[in-house]
């Protein structure tokens, strides 16, 4: 059997995805550090954050999207989570969208973007329920490729479909994952 | 000599082996309307209508697996949307995948039509008449419109399934490898299998509401239906318990008329899951709702019933595992779901009940519905004796011993659809606090996923189940008996409101209990949208699951609201099949308060629905093959439906650009000149990560551009409303829908200009309060949408 200490790639080859059947094909997503995600992030040309409502469990959560945020990367509020972006007085480049129309203008080349300026060349997935976040991906991988879209995850679970992602952490690690967000978002230079 | 029936064959007496088979008498059809132009559509006939949708709302697609795996050729990898060895690429292949979806439910539900059909004929005869009483004349909406039958006796339904199931083999076999191969033409398929489903779903309780005089417009019927008591707490298990699973209500009418015959109808409840409980409810009074489908494994593990009797649908493939660890009987009633029984029909009873109650047998296969009554009433009376005594709710002892026994290892949590965190709540049940324990019980889906991988063999349904039995035994609900259609004289009142948009839409809860979090949040929808006036029909599961919940008072939705087909009704239409008359009113809408021919003319009314009528779907937890076909029958016909998170994992959606001004020209058919228009509705199918996203994006949903000044006011309260309570935020899109300073609800009328001249960079002219430049249109009155060219009335 499967459990939280299975994941981290050094069992048999193979991570498990936090829904373990979700396994999706020959292209899976690799399982990185918080700095490798980080430099990875600040190699893009105009990322994307995409967050959703598991940012409201914890002020902390949404603290580091602001943090993000405030180094200039956009961000995409979906689900609910704009409603602590509000609380938090954060507004500056929050913008809602729905996740899944989100997803449909992210596949198109020729979407103008939150901005007007065009579409973005990387998006930060954090703060999404799983399995959702976990189809948009797929979208993302499967259609968004002409010219490529790179996508990561940093939630607290494999993502199989994204490029990068964390490992599945559990509820125990809480103050490591914290740690993790602390890192990447120190490791991420615009 | 008999007598010769209608569509039948007769033989002579005297004569050995002889049959002529006279096929079908044709009778001289009453001239009713004239025929349109599309009836019984086959495959390709309403393509450019689909093509139409398509080219507005893109199909798109999230695979759930990258690969295909249908032929020898494969697994071929299609990632990135390369193509497999056939020359399939991947967003075809999800054409293809979402089309054998709605393939299975559209047969599911077709095939329980015909089942229904075959059953009734031979108990009733064919010439049971479709009446629905004095304030239903249009009986059957989707069946005149789609085939430009008006049937007049369920014999009529031959041919309408005929037509059905003939177009179901056409469907299914473009799907082999090397038929189709473009995702338009797949999801034009999927969109016709849609229109076939909700015309099977219609056929289907149209026949069950003939047959056995479910409620109608005659007395008692329509908002005047009873309340019935819903809930695990419902059941007295100290009589004996009869359980019915499933869709088709034959076994378990039976089941009702032989307590009714036998006077036992006060000693032995009979109660249900899932939609067969739902319409036992509509024939039978004194049933109970014991649950919807969510709830499945853990009434059954609860060991309440002494006999199941499952027919088809829905129906746990463990059942009889379940059953027998219960030592409850189990009775097969449907060649669909035989579940590896013995086939006992028309075998002696005794020797049946005598079998199944002393256990010789685990189950047996009744497929005769008229047989079933008296072998499991008589099982139940007998097995109750035996049953006495035991329990399946864990004790104390057994809860401790497992919440201690838990390591926290998480492996439940990876095998958990919705991620729960089973061992922290185990933690904190072992160190004294049971609440977050309990408090997953609505939120599971009752999947068992989590047992399976636990390392310490912890029986974690039945863990969360005892440390939530206190309330869930006291869990008792009301929900209104499902009332079948929509009456022509509710039409009649509520036609123009609801094309104008003062009475701001119909949502429409539908499907299954995959919630992302829980019950509870139907609920909130069903009375956030009731207490805005807007007309709130559910079926299926989702009218079930909301009956669970009381308001401060101690009522039920059913219980605060009237359940009249108007402003803030909440009205229960029935089972799954029976959502067919929620495209029967809007279809009506068109008919009855426009005067739209509907006979054989599908693309006409579903193009006037689009475009007119504010009604919205929920499928909050859509689940199932049937939930895909379902709401893509919404679709075609021009209803917008919203799905739960889990609803990304049918992997497609239809969602507009309202960026791209192109996708979003209608025509005025009064003048055949272009409109460019706000875009209402925004998306025929998308899904929402949580409930508080969901209420804005449904009133948002509910938007058309027939709305007028008022209507439009009206819905845009809402929809900002909606948003402020949820989001905390204006809809950063609201202004898309203004088009004159009339539309502004009247009280943030002056503050919402402000904003459009602020934000927007819109003129206002604020001596006079009017938009003098910026909404993508000006508001016109007489503006007659259309996306058909051959509406036109005259040219300009
Ligand atoms: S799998 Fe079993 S032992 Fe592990 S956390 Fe879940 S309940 Fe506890
Ligand atoms: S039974 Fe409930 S807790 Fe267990 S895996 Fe299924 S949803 Fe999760
Ligand atoms: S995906 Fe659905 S049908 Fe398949 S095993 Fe799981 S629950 Fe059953």
């Amino acid at each position: 059997m499967y459990s939280y200490e299975d994941a981290g790639g050094d069992k048999m080859g193979m991570e498990i995805p936090f829904d373990v059947a979700n396994v999706p094909g020959p292209e899976t997503g690799r399982i990185a550090p918080p700095e490798v995600i980080g430099s990875y992030i600040s190699s893009a040309k105009k990322p994307l954050l995409v967050v959703g409502s598991e940012l409201l469990w914890a002020d902390f959560f949404l603290d580091i999207a602001i943090e993000i945020g405030k180094k200039g990367i956009p961000i995409a509020a979906t689900g609910h989570s704009i409603k602590g972006f509000v609380e938090k007085e954060y507004t500056e480049n929050v913008t809602y969208y729905n996740l899944h129309g989100l997803t449909n203008c992210l596949r198109d080349p020729n979407w103008k973007g939150l901005d007007g300026g065009g579409n973005y060349d990387f998006v930060i997935f954090y703060g999404i329920l799983y399995y959702y976040a976990s189809q948009m991906l797929s979208c993302i991988k499967n259609f968004a490729t002409e010219p490529l879209m790179r996508a990561v995850s940093i939630d607290r679970y494999y993502h199989p479909n994204a490029r990068m992602s964390f490992t599945n952490i559990s509820p125990r690690m809480e103050a490591e994952y914290k740690d993790m967000l602390r890192k990447l978002v120190v490791s991420i230079k615009r | 000599m008999e007598e010769i029936k209608k569509g039948g064959i007769f033989t002579i007496s005297e004569l050995q082996n002889v049959r002529i088979n006279i096929g079908e008498i044709i009778e001289e059809e009453e001239e009713w309307e004239p025929m349109g132009p599309h009836p019984m559509p086959r495959i390709a006939t309403l393509r450019d209508w689909d093509f139409k949708l398509l080219n507005r709302y893109k199909p798109f697609y999230a695979p759930l697996c990258d690969m295909c795996c249908l032929c020898t050729y494969g697994k071929c990898d299609l990632t990135g949307n390369k193509k497999g060895a056939c020359g399939i690429r991947m967003d075809a292949q999800q054409g293809r995948i979402v089309l054998l979806a709605c393939l299975i439910g559209c047969s599911a539900h077709c095939a329980h039509g015909r089942h229904l059909l075959h059953d009734m004929i031979k108990k009733f005869g064919r010439d049971v008449p479709i009446d629905f009483g004095p304030e239903v004349n249009i009986e059957a909406p989707l069946t005149r419109l789609v085939c430009g039958i008006k049937p007049k006796t369920i014999g009529d339904y031959d041919k309408v399934l005929s037509y059905v199931e003939e177009q179901i083999v056409q469907l299914a076999d473009a799907l082999h490898t090397g038929q189709e191969g473009s995702h338009l033409d797949f999801e034009s398929k999927a969109l016709h299998m849609g229109m076939l489903d909700s015309l099977s779903k219609e056929a289907a309780d149209i026949i069950q509401i003939a047959c056995y005089h479910m409620p109608t417009s005659y007395e008692g019927g329509g908002p005047d239906v009873p309340m019935v008591d819903v809930g695990m707490g419902t059941i007295d298990t100290t009589k004996p318990v009869v359980l019915v699973i499933g869709h088709n209500v034959p076994p378990a009418a039976d089941i009702g008329a032989y307590l009714v015959e036998n006077g036992l109808d006060d000693k032995v409840e009979l109660g249900g899951i899932c939609c067969t409980s739902i319409d036992t409810t509509r024939v039978y009074s004194k049933a109970k709702l014991v649950s919807a489908l969510g709830r499945q494994l853990r009434v059954l593990r609860a060991g309440i019933a002494d006999v199941v009797v499952i027919d088809e649908q829905c129906i746990r493939a463990d059942v009889l595992e379940l059953c027998q660890h219960t030592q409850s009987p189990i009775i097969a009633t449907n060649d669909k779901a035989m579940h590896g029984l013995v086939d006992r029909t028309d075998d002696d009873p005794d020797k049946i009940v005598n079998d199944l109650v002393s256990g010789r047998v685990p189950g047996v296969a009744i497929l005769e519905p008229d047989q079933v009554g008296e072998v499991s009433v008589r099982t139940a009376l007998e097995v109750d004796k035996k049953r006495k005594g035991l329990s399946f709710i864990l004790s104390d002892d057994e809860f401790k011993r497992y919440v201690n026994d838990c390591i926290q290892c998480g492996s439940c949590t990876l095998a958990c659809p919705n991620g729960l965190r089973i061992g922290e709540a185990n933690k904190s049940a072992a160190a004294g606090n049971i609440k977050p324990l309990a408090d997953l019980f609505d939120i599971c889906v009752g999947c068992g996923r989590c047992e399976q991988v636990c390392k310490k063999h912890i029986p974690i349904v039945d863990v969360v189940t005892k440390a939530a039995y206190p309330e869930v035994k006291e869990e008792k609900g009301k929900m209104r008996v499902g009332r079948g259609p929509v009456w022509d004289s509710e039409i009649r009142e509520v036609g123009a409101p609801l094309v104008l948009g003062t009475i701001p839409g119909i949502i429409a809860p539908i499907g299954c209990g995959n919630y992302p979090n829980g019950t509870k949040e139907v609920q909130l929808i069903v009375k956030e949208f009731a207490e805005r006036n807007y007309i709130v029909t559910l079926t299926g599961c989702m009218a079930i699951d909301c009956a669970l919940w009381k308001d401060e008072e101690g009522k039920t939705v059913y219980e605060q609201h009237h359940g009249r087909f108007d402003a803030g009704g909440v009205l229960n239409i029935g089972s799954c099949v029976s959502n067919a008359h929620i495209h029967g009113a809007a279809i009506k809408v068109a008919g009855i308060f426009a005067g739209r021919p509907l006979r054989g003319n599908y693309e006409e009314i579903a193009d006037y629905i689009v475009s007119r009528v504010g009604a919205c779907g929920v499928a909050w937890g859509a689940m199932s093959q049937k939930a895909a076909s379902i709401a893509t029958g919404f679709n075609r016909l021009g209803v917008p439906a919203v799905v739960g998170p889990h609803g990304v994992k049918y992997r497609r959606a239809f969602m507009s650009r309202p960026d791209r001004k192109e996708d979003w020209t209608l025509i005025d058919a009064t003048d055949g000149s272009k409109v460019y228009v706000e875009p209402g509705p925004q998306d025929l199918l998308v899904a929402c990560e949580t409930v508080e996203e969901a209420l804005p994006m449904m009133a948002k949903l509910c938007i058309r551009p027939s709305d007028t000044d008022r209507g439009r006011s009206i819905k845009l309260t809402h929809y900002i409303d909606l948003s402020l309570k949820y989001l905390n935020i204006y809809p950063p899109d609201w202004h898309l829908f203004v088009r004159a300073a009339s539309d502004l609800p009247i009280a943030m009328r002056n503050e919402l200009l402000k904003k459009l001249e602020d934000e927007q960079g819109w003129k206002i002219d604020w001596k006079m309060k009017k938009i003098v430049e910026g909404p993508i249109r000006a508001y016109n009155p007489s503006f007659n949408p259309t996306n058909l060219e051959r509406l036109i009335r005259r040219k300009k």
